[in-house]
């Protein structure tokens, strides 16, 4: 551990320099020592030091005190990736007095030890580097404070299914104005169609009906049915949007936008698995069957005494790769409410692998307990449906009685389909919302941050974003609320001050980097009579595309400026001869 | 190689004998590995059998059925809570039943 150093002292900059062992992440392949000594009497450092864990409490409070006693003016930490802990250190300079912005991080733990586990000379000097860049951007870091912006305080929910209806709720009670677009003239969405749910007995339609008394008697909620957006406008925290509503266009100031569009269903091929045969149907038209009538179930005028359930069709298979969560609880205790309703029924169940998952792992004991008979097939082997007379012959492979080629007969074959993406090209292209894969929307992360887009000040919410329970979806509603209500019940929003912009004594107002914006933050205007480029920091991500763009050097990007990443370019050359 | 239709009228013939449960049997084999007699279709084939109703299979282990020492290891392994044993004892008198 080497000491307090007292730097030659450089014009004027005091900077405190600390680099990481990570536990031996770092150490087992970069000599930290080394990298501390070969920059501790390089101009203007004053503090150099090894940490075990920087980020540690204890590291973090001695580097608070540093900054104080020691008068430091810029921080570097050398560990792992900025992604990790650019905050963190940037709340230790503030903590410290210290303005976040004159915080710099060299990554010599993805970026040295991580990728050269072979060559411990190359990483440790490769750290040299990137410690002395880091220390070039900081020697010429200026203080910056984070651009305030004012928010509309009102929100948009697209969608008015129960995760919608549940946002809406959640955010007119914390005081916020809502508008709740859907496309129907209902509202209600797929549960208003249901009866009994899981896991609670729950009715979908009366669960429906007292969300919809919940709305109506909250003045705060202002709802569009037969109603769609079409276009989105404004910057972060103040957006206009255009809603059709029956043919006319109504215009809304809103802060935050919450996407709840839910989901289709898979709808087989007929022919796929016996579709189209008589008595076979899919899940939802079962749950349509059940909810629709009473006592023995009959279908089509004939009584059912028997029933196959085949699951994951339209799920995890070649154009549909993902599994769809709620169908295999759905069936299974779809499966339940026929028992409860006629217990003579024999219900079997061809499955590829079976997922009641947490609590619903209950209903699962309960069908077999009742004499449901479980059947696994391979994937590559699908069960074989078809007509014999009156009834319907099942042939499957089960894995489960060693390959066993057996046959059952039944009056109802029921394939289990899974959730797809429902076609909304008109809403993805309004509001730029990302895809996965799946055709789902697309959350940030799907744990730290899961109702984010990487679209600011629009989040998702509900089976939009992948097939999900009624209770996830509406857990999931609920996230967004609390996403939305954070920046709209602030009242303001910072955002990052490492922003672009142009000076203006150099502009020549060309337009050259008018295009070059993904996020058409930049536009020309007339300033004392000259064209001139203008950018809207409240737009401006900091992506740097503009700043090559210009001819005239004029524009610089706060925090990466030109002078700063040419003095970074040098420091890592400098490095070369250590 | 197994095959044959699958017929609930077993499982309702083995219930008018006793409290036969072997449906909620969901096929984990841990039974298997423990059954001491060291069987292969001991006992959780036999279950399956049964449940599924495949008459002819189950006829067709009749030495494996009468092979078991009833000492009800798989049973209190069972995390289903087959009441194996009881079902074997159960398969036992349905397969001598018009024989004694």
């Amino acid at each position: 551990m080497s000491g307090h150093q007292e730097g030659s002292g450089g014009p004027g900059r005091r900077l405190g320099v600390y680099v990481c062992r990570c536990g031996g992440n770092i150490s087992d392949y970069v000599d930290v020592g080394r990298v501390v000594d070969a920059i501790k009497d390089d101009a203007d450092v004053v503090v150099a030091r090894e940490a075990m864990f920087t980020c540690s409490d204890a590291t973090q409070q001695e580097i608070v005190q540093d900054i104080a006693e020691q008068r430091l003016d810029g921080l570097v930490v050398a560990s792992c990736s900025p992604m990790l802990h650019k905050f963190t250190f940037r709340e230790v300079a503030r903590r410290g007095g210290l303005n976040p912005y004159e915080y710099t991080q060299a990554n010599i733990r993805e970026q040295c030890s991580w990728t050269h586990t072979d060559d411990r000379e190359g990483a440790t000097r490769k750290a040299v580097r990137l410690v002395r860049a880091a220390m070039a951007r900081t020697r010429l870091s200026e203080p910056l404070e984070p651009l305030e912006v004012e928010t509309t305080g009102a929100a948009l929910v697209v969608g008015g299914g129960v995760a919608g209806m549940r946002a809406a709720i959640g955010l007119a009670d914390l005081g916020i104005g809502v508008f709740l677009v859907e496309r129907e003239a209902e509202l209600g969405g797929w549960v208003r169609s249901f009866g009994e749910m899981f896991p609670n007995g729950t009715s979908g339609r009366e669960l429906v009906e007292r969300m919809r008394e919940e709305i109506a008697s909250r003045p705060a909620i202002k709802v569009f049915t037969e109603a769609e957006l079409v276009a989105k406008s404004g910057t972060y925290g103040n957006y206009e949007v255009t809603v059709h509503v029956a043919r006319e266009a109504v215009r809304l100031q809103v802060g935050q936008i919450l996407v709840a569009t839910g989901f289709d269903t898979y709808q087989p091929e007929v022919g796929e698995l016996g579709y189209g045969i008589r008595g076979v149907v899919t899940l939802a038209e079962l749950r349509r069957l059940l909810d629709g009538t009473e006592g023995p179930i009959r279908h089509e005028g004939r009584p059912v005494r028997s029933i196959a359930y085949i699951y994951c069709v339209g799920a995890r298979d070649g154009q549909h790769p993902y599994c769809s969560r709620y169908c295999c609880t759905a069936a299974v205790h779809s499966s339940l409410l026929v028992s409860d309703r006629d217990p003579e029924v024999r219900q079997y169940h061809l499955y590829r692998d079976l997922r009641t998952y947490g609590k619903n792992e209950l209903m699962f004991g309960e069908s077999r307990r009742r004499g449901s008979a479980y059947l696994k097939f391979a994937d590559d082997e699908p069960p074989e449906v078809r007509a014999e007379g009156e009834r319907l012959r099942v042939k499957v492979r089960d894995m489960l009685t060693g390959g066993a080629e057996l046959s059952l007969m039944a009056d109802l074959v029921v394939l289990v389909t899974g959730a797809v993406a429902r076609e909304n090209d008109e809403l993805i292209a309004t509001l730029k919302l990302p895809l996965s894969r799946d055709g789902f929307f697309n959350e940030i992360h799907p744990k730290l941050r899961p109702v984010e887009t990487v679209v600011d000040g629009v989040s998702i919410c509900g089976a939009c974003q992948s097939p999900k329970t009624v209770a996830e979806s509406v857990a999931s509603g609920l996230a967004a609320v609390a996403q939305a209500a954070a920046v709209l019940k602030a009242g303001t929003a910072q955002l990052d001050p490492q922003v672009a912009v142009v000076q203006p004594s150099s502009c020549t107002g060309c337009g050259a980097c008018v295009g070059s914006c993904p996020f058409e933050a930049i536009s020309i205007s007339a300033v004392d009579g000259a064209r001139v480029a203008t950018i809207d920091p409240s737009a401006c991500k900091g992506c740097g595309g503009c700043v090559p763009t210009c001819p005239e050097d004029a524009i610089d990007l706060r925090g990466y400026t030109d002078v700063q990443v040419r003095a970074m370019i040098d420091g890592l050359l400098e490095g070369a001869s250590a | 190689m197994t095959s044959g239709v699958l017929d609930p009228g077993l499982s309702d013939k083995l219930r008018q004998l006793g409290a036969f449960d072997a449906e909620r049997c969901m096929s984990c084999g841990i039974c298997t590995a423990i059954c001491p007699m060291g069987i292969s279709t001991l006992p959780r084939r036999v279950m399956r059998l049964a449940a599924l109703g495949l008459e002819d299979e189950v006829r067709a282990q009749r030495e494996a059925i009468f092979s078991c020492l009833l000492c009800r290891a798989c049973e209190v392994s069972c995390p289903a809570g087959v009441h194996i044993a009881d079902n074997v004892r159960l398969l036992r008198s349905w397969l001598l039943r018009g024989e004694l």
